[in-house]
């Protein structure tokens, strides 16, 4: 990754009042255009479309569907992550560009809600990725899904939805979790240290014991075999 | 980004190649994916990959009381989901021995009838995005709210009604209430019109659907096919005529059928039972302020709830098809097996997997939500 430029993002410029008004517009126009990638993750998806359609209406408030996850700024969970989305959740969670923010809509991607017991579900969504928001109830209505993007739009204008950074600096954390569930040799083709030496922020939960199962995990990436019948293959395996 | 020492792997010469068609794809229903081997645009062989709504109700429902169930059943098919209860509510009432009052059995058609019509607007709705056609999509959202809204007025909530106990519904009728029942009834009536212009005659859809997806009615029951999809291909059966449950019998209706198996034929299917349901619920507005009695039979404590030994298989016909619940008890206070046959792993999986070869990539999914498959159904 040496291609990329080692630019430091400066978040906090205290001293010049000019930055700070434009840190403030910065902030105001991020908040007022938002791209939701919503992954449907289970049933909570189902309100989605009237919050999204006529009724609700939500591009009053300035977001829209996106249907990849490049160019989406907010990442929709909406319901129980079964551990095979997990997965596949996580792999968009990394490919989205920062800032990016995750909202949790229903209970069970709090605590696991009704399917407490169940052997396929991940639990708590936040063991596994920073979440800014959580949307509670089963199924939470639209006014609430509206009310709760809402609040996030206040956080990302007032600076205060920074846990995507979070991912950065804990990174150790987050993948222990994912190494847990998925088995030692998980990893994604997407490379979160060098992306947080890139914006600067290695903290000190960033490199711990599980990094380094990684490094020693690491081999060249191998296309994944993708031939009919044959299943993808599984770090897991 | 990617490790420096990515090297993308070759493979030998080939026209075909593959092509991971979801999880997360604006062309495939909820969270399912398909893969799919591709010779320029058309589809050589198509491969279902589910499990990713895998959630274990089976065995969940093993591990739970048997009125617990009641509130886990629903989230088995989410955009349809009163037939999962009133299906449970019965096996366990055949188990018992439960006589439902008249009442109950009434308000549970209306329930089932107004789940029908809410399910076949969403569908559209999500059809008709898959051709481009956002209006529709639009239309057909906020129409359905309407009837989420006699839900929650009806049942407490708007998606998940858990209306049902074993042996009668909850709650009473609100006061008025059939009065709004008929009124959205009227106005959907009336809307009727409107979606046959601006969707179901519009060329756009007619063309691109008419002779995609096409099976006929042989192979429509070999592979397990049952409700709408099996009905487009002119076999007219229909558990609610042909082997009734409720009140059923009572009530008159007709079944709607098309000849030729295609998406085309199968959208316009669902269009005609819309039809059908508004006659079906406006009997039941008519009939049910002369249906006095108790809304539901006397159960024992729930929580200390032994249902008699046996087993039980129960059909309805949900918006999607023949939904099946197959209950066996031992005497103790939790099921001790609970099978769902749903009809979307056969539409889903075996049906899909067939029709899509030969068909352009861009008609997948076309085909798919014209099968109206329900992924959290197929998973389960
Ligand atoms: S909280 Fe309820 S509605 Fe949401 S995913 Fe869980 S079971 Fe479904």
């Amino acid at each position: 990754m040496s291609s990329i430029k080692q630019i430091p993002v400066i978040t906090e410029r205290k001293g010049n009042p000019l930055a700070r008004v434009f840190d403030e517009f910065v902030r105001f126009c991020r908040s007022r255009s938002l791209f939701i990638l919503h992954y449907c993750t289970g049933c909570g998806a189902i309100e989605l479309p009237p919050a999204m359609t006529s009724r609700f209406d939500m591009e009053r408030l300035g977001i829209q569907p996106m249907v990849s996850p490049r160019q989406a700024d907010i990442l929709l969970i909406t319901g129980y992550v079964s551990i095979k989305t997990l997965k596949r959740v996580i792999l968009t969670y990394e490919q989205m560009g920062s800032p990016k923010y995750v909202i949790g809509i229903c209970s069970c991607t709090v605590n696991g809600g009704m399917y407490w017991q169940s052997y396929a579900t991940a639990k708590k969504l936040d063991e596994y990725m920073p979440v800014d928001l959580y949307i509670a109830g089963c199924m939470p209505r639209p006014e609430a899904v509206l009310a709760g993007l809402q609040k996030l739009m206040d956080r990302i204008h007032s600076g205060e939805a920074n846990s995507w950074e979070d991912y950065f600096r804990n990174y150790d954390y987050y993948l222990g979790n994912q190494q847990k569930l998925f088995g030692e040799n998980w990893q994604t083709p997407t490379d979160i240290i060098t992306e947080a030496k890139h914006y600067d922020l290695i903290g000190e939960g960033t490199l711990g014991k599980h990094t380094q199962l990684l490094e020693q995990h690491q081999k060249p990436l191998e296309a994944l075999d993708m031939r009919l019948g044959h299943d993808l293959k599984e770090p897991t395996e | 980004m990617r490790p420096e020492n990515y090297e993308a792997q070759r493979h030998p010469p080939s026209n075909e190649f593959e092509l991971n068609f979801g999880p997360n794809h604006p062309g495939i229903e909820g969270n399912y994916a398909l893969k799919v081997k591709l010779h320029g645009d058309v589809v050589v062989e198509a491969k279902a990959d589910g499990g990713y709504l895998h959630r274990g109700f089976e065995k969940l429902m093993e591990q739970r009381l048997w009125i617990q169930n009641i509130a886990l059943v629903p989230r088995i098919c989410v955009p349809d989901p009163s037939p999962m209860e009133v299906c449970y509510a019965v096996a366990v009432e055949e188990l018992c021995g439960l006589e439902v009052p008249q009442r109950a059995q009434w308000l549970r058609v209306m329930q089932l009838e107004l789940s029908r019509i809410a399910a076949h607007l969403f569908t559209f709705g999500g059809h008709a995005a898959t051709t481009g056609m956002y209006s529709t999509m639009y239309w057909g959202v906020a129409d359905r709210d309407l009837i989420l809204d006699l839900f929650e007025e009806f049942t407490g909530g708007r998606v998940y009604s858990i209306y049902n106990i074993p042996g009668g519904v909850r709650r009473e009728l609100p006061d008025g209430f059939l009065q709004r029942v008929s009124e959205t009834l009227d106005y959907i009536e009336s809307r009727l019109p409107d979606y046959d212009n601006l969707f179901f005659k519009n060329q756009v859809f007619v063309k691109r659907a008419k002779g995609t997806g096409v099976m006929s009615q042989e192979q429509a029951l070999a592979w397990g096919v049952t409700g709408p999809n099996l009905r487009a291909t002119g076999l007219a059966f229909d558990v609610r005529r042909d082997d009734p449950y409720l009140v059923y019998d009572q009530l008159d209706f007709e079944i709607p059928t098309e000849a030729h198996g295609d998406a085309w034929s199968r959208t316009l299917v669902r269009r005609l039972e819309l039809v059908e349901s508004i006659r079906i619920l406006r009997q039941v507005v008519a009939a049910l302020p002369d249906i006095a009695g108790p809304i539901r039979a006397p159960i024992p404590n729930p929580l200390a709830w032994n249902v008699p030994a046996g087993e039980v298989y129960t059909r309805v016909e949900s918006s999607k098809g023949e939904l099946c619940y197959f209950v066996v008890s031992d005497g103790g206070p939790k099921p001790y097996r609970v099978h769902v046959r749903g009809p979307s792993s056969m539409h889903a999986v075996q049906v899909l997997e067939k029709m899509s070869v030969g068909s352009r990539i861009e008609d997948i999914a076309q085909t798919m939500f014209s099968l109206d498959a329900c992924p959290p159904e197929v998973d389960r």
